[in-house]
């Protein structure tokens, strides 16, 4: 049988329209707007209860109140107390929850159709009358900073912190999370003045798909939703972000760290800028996905990583660009030279033909697979009613998408892309990081995991303290998860250069790339583990004829620390 | 409060081609998607000692490229006709899939059938993605506070070598990997006569069926992969251990039972039992714990479903100076308690409802359809369990609840994982 079809890429079928169904509008008298979706293929529904306001809303002083009077929502009402209501939501097989974003604030609730009036009742009940009582609100509080302490033992959550702040100053898009005394001074009394001025219906949307009829749900809508009352909508009166000349790095020090985590941004659009769907396709081609720029540059072609990406951050008011890649620590350097040469050429020259076909085919694609499902369809028309966005946006999607040319593409990544003057965060040990990010930055700050600044002295050498004198035989003691392991290193000093050589129980190791800068050794030795090779980082500090340090491993997520004594 | 839903059947048509490919169809033509599952009848259980993690290592290797697609091709051709797509490997089995516009079904077709017929399996290769899986276990396990202690449990709960390994593996076994072994293990294991296709969403099914013989007819079948025995004795491997997760910034701890196969009654029944102890706001061991109580931060518990004997695990991660042993005594008592009185009325009727909504909404995209019906013909020989599976489950009793967890979980038979933060000074 002749197999020559296999060898290129089979053409497509006949294309299949997709059109995405269009909602009924409508509206009451208190102004809460409804949008409903008819869609009887599965017997459930899907709904959001959406306000148009967030945790940039927290009153000055009172950071965290949005997301506690949110959380609290469900956890006592007139009726029902928290586990009657966890009862009653979940004997139904429905779920419900409610959960604040930076611009947004959202009733989640998904249910069998037959339950629909039962669940619809509930959302009532507590976004119309929580109680939030005492108890639950210390239990909250509790629980926030014990989730807190776990946060902060995250990579990710460590750089979001700093960067937001970078970006975005006293602007409240600048905070990711309340501090533990935010949390702490939360009251009751702010939490239901709170709900009292956010959560009116002239704020608010109610979205439903699925298997409901439009006017029958309209009116148990009204029945339930009627009285509420109209209050005022406040306009936020936002502080400007920062404007930055040059680039500004962070280092976030996690001594030992085996990986740096490289964040870069700059303030970008809005999510109804008339630019969304060009940035939308740049972004695409510069980072979004595995086929993107930087993927295929830092993941596939330099082995750094195992994923880098480019990200837009499309905020009700100002919005970022964010690059980022977990990179092994010995190729940070590398890494950001590779970061801004992909960022300097989407900048520099007009895409080709075949990456600018590539990404709109996958942004149009995607599409139809993101209205699949209730819970899909439904968070696109939540994004389209919170942002404001055209009556036409999700029937024009793709066609938009496929509108965008290289030209237009080229010019927003000039407008969008800045990396003269990026924010730039990297998590990581910074002993090791800093004398590979150096030169990339022209202001550079070091603080803790706390965001505690950090003495830069401390990770610079003094270049004119005199080079010690380390060589010789060691004879040192790690900690290896609790157990002492004695290891000999045997050290040759030739100037600032040592090689040498090291031996313990589990085997023997080269000395390689050794360097003393003062008091300070740092090498890295690569070792026969049972067999398999591997790298170890090490590093010391000289006092006389005592040393201490780590030496940390891919292999062991924490260093493990040493100490010993010239011999 | 009866729901008295008839659920929407799935429209199947299950057929074998002459090499033994399975293939099911699932043709719902509303939105115009396809999805594409492969599932592969080789996981981590297949493993023998000596060769652990070689099923997840194989799930990168079919991203290499086969003899028409270059490497890293296939996620690139899937991307660039608007696509999504991965793979993933468990103890039972390695599946891949792609979710595509309709229109595209021959693409999804060609990319899985050159790499069933021709994966490119190099030296090169095997060496790349040796250090890809490196840098996998070192972001999702090595470097993560709580990364390794599900591993350790299976360890503990698992007396058997193919049960109780885990799916990541030993690096020193896939390091001694020779590319001849790795050629053999794919010849084997990546048979038409061992796999499973499902195709679910819009496409015309004469059109469907000529394609699928087109690009998967011609490929050779292979000999059975050898057998394996996944059977356990009654008792765990180990009741107690400690583990110092330096990354942990809390105490925790994991606790493990032996439970039958999925899809026996007993199973069944303690899934079931497993919602109500610790599924969702409502459920009692939240409502004593999280609440109540207010000793612990976070409660989780599943149950790990295999072919062979399977698992339930509870976790909890307490507030700092909290007694772990009264928690665990809560855990137990409430255990005896559904072992003793059984699941109330209010409990069986939030079951029901719970099972309905979930089979409802697990069919809705094409995606998990596909995935759905797959597991049903691969680990049952019956893809339309998919249809049945949900009355099934409704109509375990109350009794049977009490009866599978006085006998399985209200026991002493159990594994217990403490994970020590190293220094909780240091916090």
């Amino acid at each position: 049988m002749n197999e020559d079809f296999r060898k290129s890429i089979p053409a497509p079928l006949e294309a299949i329209p997709f059109d995405i169904p269009r909602p009924y509008e409508t509206e009451l008298a208190n102004g809460l707007k409804i949008i409903i979706v008819e869609d009887s293929r599965h017997p459930i529904v899907t709904m959001r209860l959406a306000f148009r306001s967030g945790e940039i809303d927290d009153p000055k002083g009172l950071n965290g109140l949005t997301s506690a009077m949110t959380e609290l929502l469900n956890e006592g009402t007139g009726k029902y107390s928290s586990r009657e209501l966890a009862e009653r939501i979940e004997n139904l097989g429905a779920n419900l929850s409610v959960s604040a974003g930076l611009d947004n604030t959202l009733v989640r609730a998904s249910t069998l159709s037959a339950y629909r009036g039962e669940v619809l009742d509930l959302i009532a009940e507590l976004v119309l009358r929580p109680t939030f009582p005492e108890n639950e609100l210390n239990l909250y509080k509790q629980n926030a900073i014990e989730g807190l302490k776990y946060q902060r033992s995250q990579p990710d959550f460590l750089a979001d912190e700093q960067m937001a702040k970078a970006v975005y100053g006293d602007h409240p898009y600048g905070t990711n999370s309340p501090n533990e005394k935010e949390i702490e001074k939360i009251t009751r009394d702010e939490i239901i003045e709170l709900h009292k001025r956010k959560f009116i219906p002239n704020n608010a949307t109610l979205i439903a798909i699925g298997d409901v009829r439009s006017e029958t749900f309209e009116n148990e809508i009204e029945g339930l939703f009627g009285e509420w009352k109209k209050g005022e909508v406040e306009q936020a009166n936002l502080p400007a972000p920062p404007e930055r000349a040059e680039r500004e790095l962070t280092i976030v020090d996690r001594p030992g760290s085996s990986q740096a985590n490289i964040v870069l941004s700059n303030l970008a659009i809005s999510r109804n800028d008339p630019d969304y769907f060009r940035v939308l396709v740049m972004n695409q081609i510069l980072g979004a996905g595995a086929s993107s720029r930087l993927f295929m540059n830092l993941r596939e072609e330099k082995g750094y990583t195992y994923g880098a990406y480019s990200r837009i951050y499309a905020k009700r008011h100002l919005g970022s660009f964010e690059a980022t890649s977990e990179v092994r620590t010995a190729v940070t350097g590398e890494s950001l030279k590779e970061f801004f040469y992909e960022l300097d050429r989407i900048r520099n020259e007009k895409p080709s033909e075949d990456e600018l076909i590539d990404a709109k085919n996958f942004l149009s694609g995607v599409f139809p697979i993101r209205a699949e499902t209730q819970g899909g369809l439904t968070n696109l028309i939540v994004a389209q009613m919170l942002y404001d966005l055209p009556d036409d946006y999700l029937q024009t999607y793709r066609e938009k998408v496929n509108a965008v040319t290289g030209e237009e593409v080229q010019r927003v990544a000039n407008k969008y892309v800045l990396p003269d003057q990026i924010a730039m965060v990297i998590v990581g040990d910074a002993e090791a990081v800093l004398p590979q990010a150096r030169e990339f930055a022209q202001n550079i700050e070091i603080v803790d995991a706390k965001g505690k600044p950090k003495s830069m002295e401390i990770f610079e050498n003094d270049p004119s303290a005199p080079t010690m004198d380390i060589g010789g035989a060691w004879a040192l003691s790690i900690d290896f998860q609790g157990q002492k392991m004695p290891v000999t290193l045997v050290l040759e000093q030739d100037g600032d250069s040592i090689s040498g050589k090291m031996e313990s129980m589990i085997g023997e190791g080269e000395v390689q790339n050794g360097s003393v800068k003062g008091n300070k050794i740092s090498a890295s030795v690569s070792s026969d583990f049972q067999g398999q090779s591997i790298e170890l980082i090490f590093k010391g500090t000289v006092d006389g004829d005592s040393m201490t340090g780590t030496i940390s491993t891919s292999m062991i997520p924490a260093p493990m620390e040493f100490a010993g004594k010239r011999t | 409060m009866t729901t008295n839903l008839n659920l929407p059947k799935l429209e199947l048509e299950e057929y074998e081609l002459e090499n033994g490919l399975r293939v099911i169809l699932n043709r719902e033509n509303s939105i115009p998607v396809v999805s594409i599952a492969v599932y592969y009848d080789v996981g981590s259980r297949n493993e023998p000692e000596g060769r652990t993690g070689f099923a997840h290592l194989f799930e990168h290797m079919m991203f290499q490229g086969s003899e028409n697609v270059p490497k890293a091709g296939h996620f690139q051709y899937v991307m660039k006709a608007g696509g999504t797509m991965n793979g993933t490997t468990s103890s039972e089995r390695t599946n891949y899939f792609e979710t595509l516009p309709a229109d595209q079904l021959p693409l999804g077709l060609w990319l899985e059938s050159d790499r069933m017929r021709s994966l490119a399996v190099t030296q090169e290769n095997l060496d790349n993605q040796l250090e890809a899986v490196k840098e996998e276990k070192r972001l999702r396990y090595d470097n993560q506070p709580y990364g390794k202690i599900f591993d350790l449990l299976g360890e503990m709960v698992y007396k058997n070598f193919a049960n109780a390994h885990s799916t990541i593996g030993s690096m020193e076994d896939l390091d001694a990997a020779t590319v001849e072994y790795v050629q053999e293990f794919f010849r084997i294991y990546y048979a038409p006569n061992n796999a499973v296709m499902v195709i679910s969403g819009a496409f015309e099914t004469g059109r469907a069926k000529e394609l699928i013989e087109k690009y998967f007819g011609s490929i050779p079948a292979q000999p059975k992969p050898p057998p394996i025995d996944v059977t356990e004795p009654e008792e765990v491997a180990e009741t107690y251990k400690e583990y110092v997760d330096k990354l942990a910034p809390l105490p925790a701890f994991l606790m493990g039972w032996k439970v039958p196969a999925r899809r026996t009654l007993e199973f069944n029944a303690l899934y079931l039992a497993g919602k109500l102890l610790f599924g969702g706001d409502s459920a009692r061991l939240y409502q004593k714990l999280v609440k109540g109580e207010e000793s612990v931060t976070q409660l989780f518990g599943f149950t790990d479903e295999r072919r062979g004997p399977s698992g339930i695990i509870i976790g909890a991660i307490p507030k700092p100076d909290k007694d772990l042993d009264k928690i665990r005594g809560v855990i137990v008592d409430e255990i005896k308690d559904l072992a003793v009185n059984g699941p109330t009325d209010e409990e069986m009727s939030k079951l029901r409802n719970q099972l309905v909504n979930m089979g409802v909404r697990s069919n809705q995209s094409s995606l998990s359809r596909a995935q759905n019906i797959a597991e049903y013909a691969l680990y049952d020989g019956d893809p339309h369990l998919v249809n049945s599976e949900i009355e099934t489950l409704v109509q375990i009793t109350a009794e049977e609840i009490r009866n599978a967890v006085d006998k399985y979980l209200n026991t002493e038979n159990r594994a217990l994982l403490d994970i020590l933060p190293a220094d909780e000074t240091d916090q």
